[in-house]
């Protein structure tokens, strides 16, 4: 079990190409020191990411999530950021319905021009996961043996 | 056959020493849902007696909704596959109808008969099978239209019948000789079940659907027979006579596994080829089929029917669809 | 004609009306909850083009919303429902079958209310531990998804395999996938005709996700499923001031 200080969340940021991902290229330029925990995921608008790549990327070992885009008004098409909008707010509430763990995703307008924001996002959302801790709700939910049903039965 | 009884009041105690010694004792169970189904438990007073069927067949115990058949990791550039089917725990299953440990014995034809399933034999072979008679039965059953009865000691090891305030127990094999508690049980003279057990009305002569269904493929009474089914898998996942899989693989170039899962002959896409083209295109050819294997094509390829009458499959159906009628209905003379 | 008829258990079952001689067989009872709508989307009913369906109120919202889909431009259809007084009505127009509904606007039943606000008073962690219990016994049969009106999708999600996008083995997290997609796309449109969770043979109450989503869209934006033959569905639509307080 890592301690809490050298836990190094994972985590995963879907960005829109147009806006929040131009404002990381910024603060790459610029030289902004920020957390390494971020993985980037380009999409070209955030209109385009769909609610289960959300879900996917905590299955696959991710322990929190920064969805960002285009401020509303902003939007390279339009109202794709419009749309997403409604989305999120609705598959929210869903996750939140079913014992989801909300905290763990972070959604943001970070703009082109916003480079030390998003630097400075990373580096909240960072060290919120890490008090946290890592993400462990999926994991043991698997059942595939009888024994481990069993197992189960008795600790109840 | 031997022939043994033990009283009610010992039951308990015989359950709870099967738990204690260590193998797995899977027994219905009344949920929340309002509904009965086999699982794992620790003592009898989990155990619900009072049903008729429970809402899934325990075949689940030898041919589970998903099991694994071996994973694979990578590590330092070579493969490791492993397999846990050595992990496979002693189970008794306690509770089962007639019906069902009639069902075990198409589930050991059809898995172990022609190219032996391993997966299947390991579960099998350390599997002990305990069936209680039926004492009520409801319009959905129809055990004696195919063959059995509410009593019949067919496919399970020890059949238990409720006598007023005894059990009666009649022993069929070695297995079930081996978990009796001499303690408990006293041999019995053989007595007569009748009066015990449930009364289940022939809905039709199993030699006449026989000869009938030679020729029902082409009845044209499917079409409307089958109009309610929206091709969901209930029917077939409830079934405990149904063994229809699907082979799955989960995972990625470093870590994974191989899962063989259940898979249902109603569903639009069983039968889809990889070139887009659909031999059984609609509902209509998809429940043909399956009445058709049930009470054909299983006694053409294994020589017994694969319906025992538990009536799952009614009770389960979204839309009510009724097995018994349709197959009466589409071998109509 | 889809109505329904009782079955030789005595419950009353869909039943296909083709000749005007078996219309001896419909009957109509408080038993009578299938959402016959479904129907509507079988190939094999359709081709008759010309379809009468008895419909209980939950059917007529279904029809409301269908039609707002735009999901009967082949079909001429007469609807037919029975009130509370046991009267036998006939609809002349789809607008006649709109006001009615919107006159009878069925409410949430009693117990979807009471399990909604059990839920609601879990913490996250209870919420969690009671729908990872409840999804561990799905099988997958997806039963809920056949008998859904509004799941109509000639190919679903979940049968796209290049790649696997939802996990076929019926396992809790592939479960998990399944169930919360289900209800995003059904969000805001769903009717809660409640048949989903009353049909679920392992007895998970899936219909209460959708009632959820329903109940929340209906609070941020003020739209519902089944009310008008215009439609309004939240997630095609926007409004720039959207308002939201969780976005940094």
């Amino acid at each position: 079990m890592q301690s809490m200080s050298d836990f190094e969340p994972k985590i995963v940021a879907f960005v829109c190409n147009w806006c929040t991902y131009a404002g990381a290229d910024l603060a790459g330029t610029s030289r902004t020191q920020y957390a390494p925990s971020v993985r980037i995921v380009r999409f070209p608008c955030t209109g385009r990411i769909d609610f289960m790549l959300l879900m996917k990327a905590f299955e696959n070992g991710a322990d929190g999530i920064i969805v960002s885009g285009c401020h509303p008004n902003d939007c390279h098409y339009t109202s794709g950021n419009f749309h997403a909008r409604r989305r999120w707010i609705v598959f929210r509430s869903l996750l939140d319905f079913i014992g989801f763990d909300t905290d763990r995703i972070t959604f943001s307008w970070v703009s082109a021009a916003e480079g030390k924001k998003w630097a400075t996002l990373v580096n909240e959302v960072t060290e919120h996961i890490q008090a946290k801790g890592p993400f462990t709700d999926l994991d043991k939910l698997d059942f595939i043996q009888l024994k481990e049903q069993y197992d189960e039965a008795i600790t109840k | 056959m031997e022939i043994t009884t033990i009283t009610s009041e010992n039951i308990p105690t015989f359950f709870n020493n099967l738990v204690k010694s260590g193998k797995v004792v899977v027994a219905p169970v009344l949920k929340q849902s309002g509904k009965v189904f086999f699982e794992p438990v620790q003592s009898y007073d989990q155990v619900s007696t009072d049903y008729i069927q429970t809402a899934f067949s325990a075949k689940s115990v030898v041919f589970p909704k998903v099991e694994e058949l071996f994973s694979y990791v990578r590590k330092e550039g070579d493969f490791t596959i492993t397999s846990h089917l050595t992990e496979v725990p002693e189970t008794i299953i306690w509770g089962l109808r007639p019906c069902d440990s009639s069902a075990f014995n198409y589930l050991t034809d059809f898995f172990l008969k022609e190219n032996p399933d391993a997966y299947y034999k390991t579960r099998k072979e350390r599997t002990t099978l305990i069936a209680v008679s039926c004492a009520k039965a409801d319009a959905a059953c129809f055990c004696t239209s195919v063959g059995l009865n509410p009593g019949s000691t067919t496919g399970c090891d020890i059949l238990l019948t409720v006598m007023g305030d005894i059990y009666y127990a009649e022993i069929s094999t070695e297995k079930g000789k081996a978990i009796l508690d001499p303690t408990l049980f006293i041999d019995s003279p053989e007595k007569s079940k009748d009066e015990y057990l449930a009364k289940v009305e022939t809905k039709f002569s199993m030699d006449q659907i026989k000869e009938r269904i030679e020729n029902a493929y082409e009845s044209t009474e499917w079409k409307h027979e089958s109009m309610g089914c929206f091709g969901c898998g209930a029917c077939a996942f409830s079934c405990p006579t149904c063994t229809c899989f699907d082979i799955q693989d989960e995972g990625n170039t470093e870590s994974g596994k191989r899962l063989r899962c259940w898979d249902a002959c109603g569903l639009g896409q069983f039968t889809k080829h990889a070139s887009g083209h659909n031999p059984r295109p609609n509902q209509t050819a998809r429940r043909r089929q399956r009445l058709m294997h049930k009470f054909k094509y299983s006694v053409e390829n294994l020589g017994i029917i694969s319906c025992v009458g538990c009536g799952r499959c009614i009770r389960v159906c979204p839309a009510h669809l009724n097995i018994f009628e349709n197959i009466l209905n589409v071998t109509k003379a | 004609m889809i109505g329904f008829k009782e079955a030789l258990t005595k419950q009353p079952v869909p039943c296909f009306i083709e000749k005007a001689s078996d219309v001896e067989q419909l009957i109509y009872t408080e038993d009578c909850k299938n959402n016959l709508s479904v129907y509507l989307h079988k190939p094999e009913v359709r081709q008759a083009k010309k379809i009468g369906i008895l419909a209980n109120i939950s059917t007529l919202r279904a029809l409301v919303q269908l039609i707002s889909e735009n999901q009967f431009w082949d079909i001429e259809l007469t609807v037919l429902t029975v009130n509370d007084l046991g009267e036998v009505l006939l609809f002349d127009t789809l607008e006649a079958v709109e006001a009615y509904v919107q006159a009878n606007f069925p409410n949430y039943t009693e117990e979807e209310i009471k399990l909604l606000g059990y839920l609601e008073s879990l913490s996250r962690e209870e919420r969690w531990k009671y729908w990872t219990d409840q999804f561990a016994n799905c099988i997958k049969c997806y039963a809920c998804r056949a008998v859904c009106p509004m799941c109509y999708c000639p190919q679903c999600t979940v049968e796209c395999n290049q790649p696997q996008w939802i996990k076929l083995s019926a396992q809790t997290t592939g479960n998990l996938e399944w169930h919360t997609m289900r209800a995003m796309h059904l969000a805001g449109r769903c009717i809660n005709c409640g048949e989903c969770g009353r049909i679920c043979p392992v007895g998970i109450p899936v219909h209460l996700l959708t009632v959820r989503m329903n109940q929340d869209l209906f609070k941020e934006f003020g739209t519902r499923s089944g009310y008008a033959l215009k439609g309004d569905y939240a997630l095609n639509n926007f409004k720039p001031d959207d308002k939201e307080g969780f976005i940094k």
